[in-house]
């Protein structure tokens, strides 16, 4: 029997998200907050409305098909009371022209990996794979392991993105399941770690050095953030702090981009923070400072 | 030319002057004959009159059958313009199609198909259409015109026709490419006689010398071999716009290597020579691919070929032969290339084409030798009679027909069953009328339209004294493309769950808003739409494709046309899917009335708004309906060069490729542009005058193209993930 999980996106030919083609399967919910997330629908563990204006026609569907009435019109303009929706999704099954969709849906292992088996030809012609993501998709372990294991009963590779901030033993009790991980390490400095993504960041060191000692092959990954991280002190700290590990495979350093922005808006939320993007010169800069620790640098 | 006497430009120099030349051309032609909404066929503009005047031989002022042709044919070149480009190293270039010339007297015309055709919206029979076969060019590279004049006279006197028409009219043709040679040596002289920069002086001498052995003699070096292909491409396109060429690497290959080894050449003058090729003209021409052994063909000069057209970075029509055994640097190489220029060859996949093409009682050996020389298509070099490309089967008029007999008619069932049964019955009349029509065709085209060109180049027609279509040659696979199928199969889906199963509307409420054209109903349009679609994989209209395509092939394949001859059915649409959607009413895709229909086994645009809209979803979509008898059914590919550019992009299109011909697929025609420039030539074309886009199977300039034909490729742009 397959269990079921909350999927808020499967992404194929994905070619940033590990060697070689690969579908990218991202599970919905995360225990960190960090101020800069692109994917604002990840963080809950449930599904939640999105309304994008710009593609409703004004057919009235959604009015006549919610008993919450949160679809309504209030001084001649359209509202989504959102504190009285209950994710129930069914505005969004009426709605044919897109302005509403939900953000996540439960699925089944075997359904998930419908989606999966549909590349694995591409997968064995570039060594790609299946890579898992988020949110943080260790917090739904027992669908991940399950994902993990109908995977390596394919033969497909598997990766899997991780912030780390969960007991080692989730991890551990996957690694064998598992044949690449990308381990985010955000932001060395303890008090900064709180102030942006909501959490400290002990645990998340300590897994990630446990990890370095398994005969795992990992990269390490820096979002880079203008004025958070973005200087090569702290990417150097970081590098500093991975210097050695025998089974890092390469250290990268992911540019930041508002992509995200209008996400929140969709989701009724708001986007606080609105950074720059690096420029390539700052982002040299800061691989020349990781590199004098660690070896194979990308950015 | 406006550069110092004793200046040497470098190859690369002369390479961008060409470049820059076609540029100009290419605005000229637009201003003159305005859009072109095919591929470049490198004719040049001209202005000035020409002195030609056709001898008709029928009463309704035309020019039909093979000596009046001839005649005529002859006479065009011997007053054809003179072209020559001192950058290039070869002499030619064609301007406009003999004039007159074409189509059939009107007492051989298929009139009693006419109401047919209108009524299943066949505007393209194949009925008197020409070329798309493949010529086999060591037969001329072997004789060189002069040899080619002997055989025809040789065969003259050994078969001793009562009519010598056939002969004639052949030895009029070769009789006048002579001619017309000529005319270039004496231009070649005169213009050498005023060149000042002594480069370009000794160029056009060279052209002269080389082009006067031509008249007679065989090629005996590459540059001679690349003339001689020159001249054979520009009459292939004055007679109704032939395109195909060959397996170039393996044509050029053997003068590459004696040139090589006597010094007479470098890989960068071969380059030159090349590009001058591919600036005379855009037929299509292989690159790589498996020998009848299996071997792989790939050779040092395929690698130039494909730089040639890297450098030139105009329209131009080479295939990739996709296969296990291809040699993996030309198959990087060609991608490499594809990144950087935005457009480049095309993928023509063995796996698919070659077993596909076994199922017709064809041994695999001579399978392999089928070569990519067309839009979409391939064809045995110089031995069938394929008329490739140029017939089309509406797939959508017959399910139009089906679903209004079934909502029209209360005694009708109104079931899945039944209106499967409809379209059916009219889907085999369709494909009846196309047989019909080939057989029509056969039985008249020689007297009307003969290949009068191919003819030189086919194994077999010398020989008989036959035309091609006529017996000339042994095998005969007439071929017919399907266009639609995302159309049709997403309107079974969508009638199938909102009719029949959700019942949201009923079989009368769906017809009254084809009717209407959906007229006030937007949502329900859009409901119609909103439905897993072909190409989101497991869907029902994924079945349904299927099923339509297995139905659509198994009406062509399971008898041959009343006369005999083998239909070999694919997937295609070339650029027409305007000019079949104009004249269908709406369909239950949500698709309004008039609108263009499905491009060949693509996907819609926009086929899912959900996670299944990737390159791979689309391969595997169109990979499952091939028809699978070794015509195509092409997958066409727009990535955007943003996302696809970094670490990885190459290796992930490689894999794409390969996937999709192990997938059994056919042929990948791949796009690599930006979104926002696309955009931007869209609105001002003139902007972007060297953007080169692979339209379909041709690739062009953009500005080229007319609105319509750019709405095409931009909506495919707009929509991928």
């Amino acid at each position: 029997m397959s269990s079921q999980g909350i999927v808020f996106n499967i992404q194929r030919f994905s070619i940033h998200d590990g060697p070689g083609i690969r579908t990218t399967v991202f599970l919905k919910g995360c225990n960190n907050r960090c101020v800069w997330c692109h994917n604002p629908e990840s963080h809950e563990k449930k599904p939640e409305l999105q309304y994008f204006p710009e593609r409703c026609i004004g057919c009235g569907q959604c009015f006549s098909i919610c008993a919450n009435s949160v679809h309504a019109m209030v001084n001649g303009a359209r509202v989504l009371k959102r504190d009285l929706c209950t994710n129930c999704g069914k505005c969004a099954e009426a709605c044919y022209s897109g302005a509403l969709e939900m953000a996540g849906r439960f699925m089944s292992a075997d359904q998930v990996m419908e989606e999966v088996i549909k590349d694995k030809v591409y997968y064995d012609n570039s060594n790609g794979g299946v890579t898992f993501s988020g949110g943080e998709p260790l917090l739904q372990k027992d669908f991940l392991k399950e994902l993990l294991f109908a995977s390596k009963s394919q033969s497909i590779h598997t990766a899997v993105q991780t912030a780390g901030n969960y007991e080692w033993s989730i991890l551990e009790s996957l690694l064998h399941l598992i044949d690449f991980i990308m381990y985010d390490l955000k932001i060395y400095d303890y008090d900064k770690h709180v102030k942006y993504t909501g959490v400290g960041n002990t645990r998340i060191l300590q897994n990630l050095k446990l990890l370095s000692e398994t005969d795992k092959v990992f990269a390490v990954r820096t979002p880079v953030i203008a004025d958070i991280n973005d200087s090569p002190e702290e990417i150097s700290k970081i590098a500093e702090t991975i210097k050695g590990f025998p089974g890092l495979l390469y250290y990268e350093l992911i540019p930041y981009h508002n992509l995200g922005a209008s996400k929140y808006r969709h989701l009724g939320k708001e986007y606080i923070y609105n950074f720059s993007a690096p420029a390539n010169e700052k982002l040299r800069l800061l691989a020349n400072a990781a590199s004098i620790h660690v070896k194979n640098v990308r950015c | 030319m406006d550069i110092p006497a004793d200046y040497i430009p470098t190859y690369n120099e002369r390479i961008e002057s060409l470049r820059r030349k076609k540029v100009q051309f290419t605005e000229r032609k637009i201003k003159t004959r305005g859009y072109f909404d095919n591929d470049d066929h490198g004719c040049i503009p001209w202005d000035e009159p020409i002195p030609f005047k056709l001898k008709p031989n029928h009463p309704s002022g035309g020019c039909y059958g093979i000596r009046c042709i001839g005649e005529n044919f002859r006479h065009w070149l011997e007053v054809h313009p003179v072209y020559i480009n001192p950058m290039s190293s070869l002499a030619g270039a064609w301007v406009c199609a003999v004039p007159g010339i074409g189509g059939w007297k009107p007492e051989d015309r298929p009139y009693h198909l006419y109401p047919l055709h209108k009524k299943y919206n066949i505007v393209y029979s194949g009925i008197g259409a020409m070329n798309h076969l493949g010529p086999d060019m060591r037969i001329g590279l072997e004789l060189g015109w002069g040899g080619l004049l002997n055989k025809i006279r040789k065969y003259r006197e050994l078969n001793r026709p009562i009519d010598t028409s056939f002969y004639d009219g052949e030895e009029d043709v070769v009789l006048g490419v002579q001619a017309w040679i000529l005319r270039h040596v004496i231009k070649a002289r005169e213009m050498a006689r005023e060149e000042k920069n002594a480069f370009l002086k000794s160029n056009l001498l060279s052209i002269a010398d080389m082009n006067e052995w031509l008249i007679d003699n065989p090629p005996r070096t590459l540059r001679e071999a690349c003339q001689f292909l020159a001249w054979f491409q520009s009459i292939d396109r004055m007679y109704h716009t032939g395109g195909a060429l060959g397996q170039l690497d393996e044509l050029l290959r053997p003068y590459y290597e004696r040139d090589i080894k006597n010094g007479l050449e470098t890989d960068e003058s071969v380059i030159w020579h090349t590009a001058s090729l591919f600036f005379n003209d855009t037929h299509y021409s292989q690159l790589g691919g498996p020998a009848p052994d299996g071997h792989d063909l790939t050779s040092p000069i395929s690698f130039l070929i494909l730089e040639a057209a890297h450098r030139l970075k105009i329209p131009c029509n080479l295939a990739i032969r996709v296969h296990d055994g291809l040699n993996p640097e030309l198959l990087r190489r060609a991608i490499t290339y594809l990144f950087e220029d935005g457009t480049g060859p095309s993928f023509s996949c063995s796996k698919g084409l070659d077993e596909g093409f076994v199922k017709n009682g064809i041994p695999i050996g001579l399978a392999r030798m089928r070569a990519k020389v067309g839009c979409n298509w391939t064809a045995l070099p110089g031995i069938e009679y394929c008329l490739q490309d140029v017939t089309r089967l509406c797939l959508v008029s017959p399910f139009l027909h089906a679903f209004h007999e079934i909502a029209e008619d209360p005694s009708e069932e109104k079931t899945m069953e039944n209106l499967w049964e409809h379209y059916k019955r009219h889907l085999s009349t369709c494909v009846d009328i196309i047989k019909q029509g080939f057989d029509w065709h056969m039985q008249h085209q020689s007297e009307n339209a003969p290949e009068i060109v191919y003819n030189l180049f086919c194994h077999g027609p010398i020989e008989r004294g036959l035309d091609v279509a006529a017996g000339g040659v042994d095998l005969i696979n007439l071929t017919c493309d399907g266009v639609g199928l995302a159309t049709v199969a997403d309107s079974f889906a969508a009638t199938e769950q909102r009719v029949v199963k959700e019942g949201r509307l009923t079989w009368e409420e769906l017809k009254h808003l084809l009717d209407t054209n959906f007229e006030g109903a937007e949502v329900q349009r859009l409901m119609l739409r909103d439905i897993p679609r072909y190409g989101s994989g497991g869907s029902r209209a994924d079945w349904w494709a299927k099923e339509i395509s297995s139905l659509y092939t198994r009406l062509m394949n399971e008898k041959p046309t009343p006369m005999g001859f083998n239909v070999i059915p694919g997937l295609f649409s070339h650029g027409v899917i305007n000019r079949l959607g104009r004249d269908l009413g709406a369909t239950p895709n949500g698709r309004f009335a008039h609108a263009p229909i499905a491009h060949s086994a693509d996907p819609d645009p926009g086929f899912s708004k959900d996670w299944g809209a990737a390159p791979t979803a689309k391969s595997n979509a169109v990979a499952y309906v091939q028809p699978g008898y070794g015509n195509s059914a092409p997958l066409q590919i727009d990535l955007d060069r943003e996302l696809i550019q970094d670490a990885g992009g190459i290796e992930a299109v490689e894999a794409l490729i390969k996937g999709h011909n192990a997938l059994g697929g056919t042929l990948v025609n791949i796009n690599i542009v930006s979104k926002e420039q696309i955009l931007e030539a869209h609105k001002d074309p003139d902007k972007y005058p060297d953007l080169v886009v692979r339209v379909t199977g041709y690739s062009g300039y953009f500005r080229s193209l007319s609105p319509e034909y750019r709405q095409q490729v931009v909506d495919r742009i707009l929509s991928r993930n």
